[in-house]
């Protein structure tokens, strides 16, 4: 896992912070990240959340994702199979680049929440040509 | 062949502690439960492919009928297959990587693509006729239903002389390859 912290860092930097949730736990959803030249591109894997129950906020640099999820299963019900737990997901990210934040746009697909961070026009790459006198 | 364990998604406590420290905390606490829950995880999942990938899934158990439910986020209802072959359900898809990964853009990835196949073992008493699968919010839902005989019913015991040692009424607990017995 080194390998992930490593590769996490130079584009988002994870932080862990106290949040509140109901149960007092949270599942950390996978994300991919995407780096382009114009911005950023934020993919977490929030299956079972609603699209009106997904928060995600953008405040100094901090990228906060928190998914509310509801039961699945009355609590009555036994499992013969039990693999994964249903419970509310939440990760923050510290975002080293420049972020526009007034144009993050998200959107939310199949269980896949999708962040669109455009980076700021100082920080997009720029080509300056050279020109001969 | 059995269930294959399979590591869920990580819970994680709240904490007020230091970013810093709680991060490096989170980060022993993660590489000690990837030893300890898949202590064989960096090697190649051997019956997968090459870029393989297993969805974790529930499944419950009532009266009536079987639920089965998989987080398999990222999905559309056509790239999934469900189906039912002898008493094994197999669920089966592949997970198709949306945004090309070009070479110039940085690229860090946690989730899995590609395909993947997980059969399930079925109690006997489910009908393979009436299965219903449904796909929402990157879960997959499949109820199954057992055969109305299937349902548990009381018989009667008889006083008798010297009958023999009956076989357990249908649905008995000893009949589910279930990793425990009933209650």
């Amino acid at each position: 896992m080194a390998e992930e912290s490593n590769m996490a860092k130079t584009a988002a930097e994870e932080v862990s912070s106290a949040e509140h949730t109901r149960c007092g736990c949270h599942f950390r959803p996978n994300v991919d990240i995407i780096e382009r030249a114009d911005e950023l591109v934020v993919l977490a894997d929030v299956p079972g959340a609603r699209p009106e129950s997904i928060d995600v906020d953008f405040e100094d640099g901090t990228l906060a994702i928190h998914a509310r999820v509801d039961p699945r299963q009355d609590p009555g019900v036994e499992y013969r199979v039990h693999e994964y737990g249903v419970g509310d997901y939440y990760r923050t990210f510290h975002v080293s680049e420049a972020i526009d934040a007034g144009k993050i746009t998200a959107e939310y697909n199949d269980g896949v929440l999708t962040l669109h961070l455009p980076k700021t026009e100082a920080t997009k790459p720029r080509k300056i040509s050279v020109k001969t006198r | 062949m059995g269930l294959i364990p399979w590591r869920g998604k990580q819970r994680e406590p709240v904490t007020t502690e230091a970013p810093s420290l709680a991060s490096l905390r989170g980060e022993i606490d993660r590489l000690f439960d990837t030893f300890v829950r898949e202590p064989f995880g960096s090697l190649e999942w051997p019956f997968a492919g090459e870029r393989g990938w297993i969805p974790a899934v529930d499944l419950a158990e009532d009266d009536r009928e079987v639920t089965v439910r998989a987080e398999v986020p990222g999905m559309k209802p056509e790239d999934l297959d469900v189906t039912i072959s002898g008493s094994q359900l197999v669920l089966s898809g592949e997970k198709k990587q949306a945004a090309a990964s070009e070479g110039k853009d940085f690229y860090h990835t946690e989730s899995r693509y590609g395909a993947f196949q997980r059969s399930i073992p079925l109690p006997q008493e489910v009908d393979p006729e009436n299965v219903e699968a449904e796909y929402a919010h990157g879960v997959l839902t499949v109820r199954l239903k057992k055969c109305p005989s299937a349902v548990a019913r009381r018989i009667d015991v008889r006083a008798g002389g010297q009958a023999s040692p009956g076989s357990p009424p249908p649905g008995a607990a000893g009949d589910r390859p279930a990793p425990q017995p009933g209650p």
